[in-house]
């Protein structure tokens, strides 16, 4: 049996900035998402408010996308038949209301570069706006440890997990920060502490001034609410990946891209209707280059 | 300089020189040194001790040091020690056989070991207190001791300069490495600890020896508690403040126990000695210290539940066993009617490691507020006793939370047995104003 993975604090903002995750090696390694401040998130611990919820599965078959809002920024939540425990628990719930989130990472590549991230929940629980709270400021204090190990990393010549587990930080951050280092390179940190202060004004409404609504991200939302001629197209790829996949193991990604464009989706617009898609859990990636319907 | 503040001086120099000369000339001397040639007051006592005869080596210099403050490499080391122990030795210099003596002395703050090499010369006895000066020190693989060559001075003084000092019967120990008891881990040999004794309990055991008697009980600081035995009798008394040396630990289950014998060394302790110990209710303790040396005893954790495992909630017990009943059967003794029992085993995770928390019926009837037969009737009335469970979740899960008791470990990580456990009652905007301010010095 394998030591359980921790329960990271990461605010939304920093989670969805991550474009770096490591497979795990070997049978049933657990894959890590290395935020840019050197989170190596296998899973989280999320708290915030459950804005919306949509079943786009079936009435038996239910599959619920939902969005967590935090002081920073928005999680996003696919939870299907297996997840039995979330989604049981997410049929129950109705927003707005201050939920609780034990998950797993998954991530969506649709290209090089591009990373999309949500949870894919163990369980959910409703809770109420203190231990909201609690996770803020939880996660303050966790987001600024990660902070400060990576000025240490960056003043160090060659950054080890050695040298920063020595300088008192657990090895998984350690291990975290030196991939961070490698793969981000120089982090605004200056933007991440500000992050923190917002989030610890957040906390404190009398010290903010007279206007602090709850601050919606800026981070570009990744899945807008879809008028009906996209859901058309959703449907039209989900058709195309479904014929391609002769051999049962998948439909070919260059096939699925010509076959799109026969179509009349462009390149762009495919990339954006498969990461909905394989947000809202209706196909997957079996191998890289290939796409099945679930 | 005043003349109340040469005074102890005068004395002193009066005490080298036997008596022989009026302390009133010894004072005139002095004071002519030190505020007409103001020489500096350690030349001034040498000067006037050698114009008078005397043997300015005699003298105390400086102040008087601790054992337990003495470097390697020191010169002219005084000390006020109980002499512990003392040797005889023949050695062969250069083909020529000498005698000298080797044993330990002890003050207040440990015990060290020392070589005499003129034993004709500095006598003393096992027993005796006295003042050692112009010593000094050597540090060899690791261990500070004590030499006493031919400049160096004993005095004589009343037994009662010092408190009974509890003493190794023999052999010379190095100080070891001082460690607080939240450091304490596994296989650590000669460390020296300091703590509060919680509780202490006399026992007799039998051991392949015969019938040993062994004191047992809880030793803490800020850091944390630990049990400790004690394989001879120190007398310990509960509440008392210790320093107990050359200790040793072992795990059991990863627990880190303090053991001491014979050879141990234990010295009471000021309360001033240890501003920082506290009795009573343990500081919290992060998961990851514990996780350092694999154990802890009574640890106060905080963290927030984010699993709570099957197997939780109600179940049915073996009544010959206490094995968990599963399907009407138990795994031993097959077909059995079992007996309904309370529990959880949930996972408390602080963002930094996670920890496995087990709560007995106890535990569990305070955290659900409710007792095992109301769990009972719930059940039945529900038809399923998977409802309590459902109802611990909805107690527990994604809730901050103390929990308290004895953390083991195995090869699936840590695990806590858990006497006490409630809701974090924390002061979220106090620490968020201290965040806040700490922060807003770097914009």
């Amino acid at each position: 049996m394998m030591v359980r993975e921790l329960a990271w604090r990461v605010f939304a903002a920093e989670f969805a900035s991550s474009k770096l995750e490591i497979k795990g090696e070997g049978d049933k390694a657990p894959s890590h998402l290395i935020t840019p401040l050197g989170a190596q998130v296998n899973r989280l611990l999320a708290v915030g408010v459950l804005t919306d919820i949509d079943n786009i599965g079936t009435e038996e078959e239910p599959l619920w996308r939902a969005r967590i809002q935090d002081p920073t920024g928005t999680f996003y939540l696919s939870s299907g038949q297996y997840q039995p425990e979330a989604t049981a628990a997410l049929s129950k719930i109705a927003p707005p209301r201050f939920v609780a989130v034990v998950g797993k990472v998954r991530t969506y590549i649709p290209e090089e570069g591009t990373m999309y991230v949500s949870i894919r929940p163990e369980k959910v629980q409703v809770v109420d706006a203190s231990m909201r709270d609690y996770w803020v400021l939880e996660t303050c204090r966790s987001t600024l440890r990660r902070i400060e190990a990576m000025e240490e990393a960056a003043k160090m010549e060659a950054p080890s997990e050695e040298a920063l587990v020595k300088l008192g930080y657990p090895l998984p951050l350690a291990q975290g920060v030196v991939k961070a280092k490698g793969h981000y390179g120089e982090v605004d940190l200056q933007r991440y502490r500000n992050m923190v202060i917002d989030a610890l004004k957040f906390l404190l409404p009398e010290q903010a001034g007279p206007e602090t609504p709850m601050e919606v991200s800026d981070m570009p939302d990744e899945i807008e609410d879809e008028p009906e001629e996209s859901l058309d197209k959703e449907k039209v790829v989900l058709e195309l990946v479904e014929k391609l996949d002769k051999t049962g193991k998948g439909a070919q990604w260059d096939e699925i891209v010509s076959g799109a464009a026969k179509a009349g989706i462009e390149r762009d617009e495919l990339d954006e209707i498969t990461s909905s898609l394989l947000d809202k859990g209706l196909v997957y990636e079996p191998v890289l280059g290939k796409m099945k319907i679930i | 300089m005043e003349k109340d503040e040469i005074a102890p001086h005068v004395k002193e120099i009066a005490r080298v020189l036997n008596g022989k000369v009026e302390e009133s000339k010894i004072e005139e001397e002095l004071e002519n040194y030190l505020n007409v040639y103001r020489v500096s007051l350690d030349t001034a006592k040498r000067s006037v001790v050698k114009n008078f005869g005397g043997d300015p080596n005699a003298l105390t210099r400086g102040n008087r040091r601790k054992v337990s403050d003495v470097k390697g490499g020191e010169q002219n080391v005084d000390l006020l020690v109980r002499v512990l122990t003392l040797n005889p030795k023949e050695v062969e210099i250069k083909g020529e056989k000498r005698q000298l003596a080797y044993g330990l002395v002890a003050d207040e703050t440990g015990s060290m070991g020392y070589t005499l090499w003129e034993p004709q010369r500095l006598l003393f006895k096992p027993g005796d207190v006295i003042m050692l000066r112009n010593a000094y020190s050597k540090e060899y693989n690791g261990r500070v001791d004590l030499n006493l060559g031919n400049r160096a001075n004993v005095e004589q003084m009343p037994k009662d300069a010092l408190p009974q000092i509890d003493a190794p019967a023999g052999g010379s120990y190095a100080p070891g490495e001082t460690v607080k008891v939240g450091e304490l881990a596994d296989g650590m040999n000669n460390v020296t600890v300091s703590g509060r004794i919680v509780t202490v309990e006399r026992r007799e055991i039998n051991t392949e020896d015969g019938a040993k008697v062994v004191f047992s009980g809880i030793l803490a600081d800020e850091t944390g508690k630990v049990q400790y035995s004690a394989w001879a009798d120190y007398q310990l008394k509960e509440g008392e403040l210790v320093r107990i040396s050359r200790a040793y630990v072992k795990g059991w289950k990863g627990v880190p126990k303090l053991n001491f014998g014979e050879r141990a060394g234990v010295v009471r302790l000021k309360a001033e000695d240890l501003p920082e110990v506290t009795s009573g209710k343990p500081k919290p303790r992060s998961i990851e210290d514990i996780e350092r040396v694999g154990g802890a005893t009574d640890a106060l954790v905080i963290g927030t539940i984010v699993d709570v495992k099957e197997g939780s909630g109600l179940i049915k017990r073996c009544p010959q066993c206490k094995r968990v009943v599963l399907k009407g059967a138990c795994r031993i003794h097959g077909k059995v009617e079992g007996i309904w029992d309370l529990r959880v085993k949930a996972i408390l995770d602080d963002g930094n490691s996670t920890l496995a928390v087990v709560m007995n019926r106890t535990v569990t009837e305070t955290v659900l507020g409710q007792k095992l037969e109301d769990c009972v009737k719930r059940a039945q009335e529900a038809l399923n006793p998977d409802v309590v469970r459902e109802m611990v979740e909805e107690k527990i899960l994604a809730k901050p939370m103390q929990v308290r008791g004895n953390v083991l470990s195995d090869e699936y990580g840590l695990m806590m047995i858990v006497s006490e456990a409630s809701a974090v009652e924390t002061d979220l905007k106090e620490a968020a104003v201290a965040m806040l301010a700490e922060l807003e010095g770097f914009q």
